[in-house]
């Protein structure tokens, strides 16, 4: 337990480098200019001297720039995310957006993982047969497309012909509703863009999972497992999918920020006013104080994450305990 | 006739011919897959070729415009196969040129990730104490980092601000900058397997200096996990370049796969081979280096070697 907890510390520790690093880079680059009111003047077309005055106040001008850093980062650590450049303060909008993010790659991740597993054993203990050919090509096809193309496409075949699902948005803003109510409306928002992104996913895992296990079931333990006599069930789910999936457990978590990376292009296909979407709304008309709580949201929800994994990780594998 | 067996001295000499580099070939040329991917990436690198030296017709043409042959349909007219945008833009001629714009950011891009890749791997690998240890915190950080949205980030700001003539090598520079670091995670493993290995120790002995030891013996024995991982990664930075010209980040005016997706979008309602038939182009693109990444894989993993 000892173990666990100094496991868990070194790991917590670990995030407080990363998120240092992440508001410097953010910091830098949305002052890259050097000055970071003159690059937002260039997206504003009304420009009056109180428009400016506010600019500079809001970016604390006047200070130097490691002053303007810790002020920027101190108002951040005390919620003060802002004030968007268009509309309202970035603190109250920011939690209504992270949810809609949330509410598709949560299903999405759940579900890809929960089809991929099962689908990435069943292939690999039929290696090489027409069900395991058919599995890892589709597998192979689903990595190597963008997230976003596949969107397009389920629009044009679901939405535009067939009229069965909405293409954009989370919710309708005004009746008619899909379906007759409100839940069913946002449930018809979110299937295109939860399958397509499903689909995606469930590549990558159904071909990390079936890899491992082809790689766990010619171990000696399983041979083992076989010649005690326990059924073909527990031997492959109990013992060597046990071993297969930790590995797979580490590079999900490693690679969350790149799960997340598809949000954007995603989003932006579907209208989906998430994180994703709105930063690339923000970036666009440089809404910079959207910018930078953005990128920061982001990178403590894949901070958090990957803690979450690494106790995963640690109740899955024992030796990260002890040592 | 026993000790002939025992010894046979033509074999040995005859393996040494065989060099690792012929016998990886061997292996892969049976791997059909693998062909077929390597078949897919010379067909890209030879319409990026002919697009860049050979096409009569200008990358982002709008003559259609003029001639009355905007927003055709695909298979209809045979001057434009894949059909043409509203805006007159041929979408088989901007597949040709976007292959060239694709081809040079995924591997200009996994060429700069790979230097830096190796060169922080290596030392990181090699040098124990803190240099090591603080490389290592660097990379683990990279890894962790959310690296669209900074590519992102980046792309926005320096197409505004410093680099407005640069056009796609900023986005090769950017996507470089932010992925070496698992090349450097594996290029560190390779090196903590391979410096206690006899010939390093041997190498040492003789008084070989630290970086001839590093850069003349030990990267090199390194080198088949860097080109596999090569292989995947220009697939991964394809599809991050489409992804950063679809939302508009890119250099509008240079031709790539991503950019006519984004007009794709816009006329998603009354042409939909405008995204269609440049999506197959990526696809095919992307699944040829994932399969040449995969191929190579096999045909240079040792355990598998017969």
């Amino acid at each position: 337990m000892a173990g666990l907890l100094s496991y868990l510390l070194r790991r917590i520790l670990f995030a407080i480098p990363v998120f240092i690093t992440v508001s410097i880079i953010t910091f830098l680059a949305t002052n890259a200019s050097g000055n970071p009111v003159e690059l937002v003047l260039l997206g504003i077309h009304n420009r009056t001297p109180e428009t400016l005055a506010a600019l500079n106040a809001e970016f604390h001008m006047g200070e130097p720039i490691y002053t303007r850093y810790f002020l920027w980062l101190s108002d951040f650590m005390h919620g003060n995310l802002g004030q968007s450049l268009y509309s309202g303060t970035v603190a109250s909008k920011i939690l209504p957006w992270t949810a809609t993010t949330l509410e598709l790659q949560i299903p999405a991740l759940l579900l890809s993982f929960g089809i991929g597993v099962p689908l990435g054993v069943f292939s690999a203990k039929r290696q090489y047969s027409k069900s395991d050919v058919a599995v890892t090509t589709t597998a192979i096809f689903g990595i190597s497309m963008p997230t976003f193309w596949l969107g397009i496409m389920a629009i044009i075949i679901f939405s535009l012909n067939l009229h069965w699902l909405p293409s954009f948005g989370a919710i309708s803003a005004f009746p008619p509703y899909w379906w007759g109510s409100i839940p069913s409306d946002a449930l018809a928002h979110l299937i295109l863009p939860l399958s397509v992104l499903t689909l995606v996913s469930l590549a990558t895992y159904v071909r990390l999972i079936r890899a491992n296990m082809l790689d766990a079931l010619r171990q000696d333990y399983v041979l083992g497992a076989r010649a005690s006599g326990l059924s073909d069930f527990n031997v492959t789910y109990k013992h060597a999918l046990k071993n297969a999936i930790t590995p797979v457990v580490t590079i999900v978590g490693l690679s969350f920020g790149s799960l997340l990376a598809g949000a954007p292009a995603l989003e932006t296909t579907f209208s989906w006013p998430g994180l994703g979407y709105e930063f690339v709304v923000a970036a666009t008309s440089l809404d910079l104080p959207v910018v930078q709580a953005i990128t920061m949201i982001i990178t403590i929800m894949v901070l958090v994450a990957n803690i979450g994994l690494d106790l995963v990780y640690a109740l899955l594998d024992p030796r990260v305990r002890i040592s | 006739m026993q000790e002939e067996v025992l010894l046979p001295k033509h074999e040995a000499g005859s393996q040494r011919g065989a060099g690792q580099w012929a016998v990886a070939w061997r292996r892969f040329k049976r791997n059909r897959s693998g062909l077929a991917g390597l078949a897919m990436v010379g067909f890209f690198a030879v319409l990026a070729i002919y697009g860049l030296f050979l096409d009569p017709v200008p990358a982002r043409s709008f003559a259609c415009l003029y001639q009355g042959c905007s927003n055709l349909p695909p298979f209809t007219n045979w001057a434009h196969p894949l059909g043409t945008e509203t805006s007159g833009i041929d979408v088989w001629q901007e597949i040709i040129h976007g292959s060239a714009g694709d081809l040079y950011v995924g591997i200009g891009a996994t060429a700069i990730a790979i230097a830096l890749g190796v060169l922080v791997g290596a030392v990181a690998g090699y040098r124990g104490g803190v240099a090591g240890a603080l490389l290592l915190g660097v990379t683990q950080i990279f890894f962790t980092l959310p690296v669209l949205i900074f590519i992102l980030l980046f792309a926005r700001i320096g197409t505004l601000l410093v680099a407005q003539g640069l056009g796609l090598t900023l986005i090769v520079a950017i996507l470089g900058l932010f992925g070496w670091s698992g090349i450097a995670f594996i290029v560190r493993g390779e090196i903590f397997r391979i410096r206690e290995l006899e010939y390093v120790q041997a190498s040492k002995s003789l008084g070989a200096s630290q970086s001839r030891i590093l850069f003349r013996h030990i990267v090199p024995n390194a080198l088949s996990p860097i080109i596999v991982v090569s292989s995947l990664l220009v697939a991964g930075n394809i599809l991050t370049e489409v992804v950063i010209s679809f939302l508009g980040f890119s250099d509008p005016s240079a031709s790539t796969w991503g950019l006519i997706l984004e007009e794709g979008l816009q006329y998603v309602r009354t042409s939909w081979w405008v995204s269609f038939f440049p999506g197959l182009a990526i696809i095919f693109c992307v699944l040829g280096f994932n399969l040449l990444g995969d191929g190579l894989s096999d045909a240079l993993n040792p355990r598998l070697r017969e």
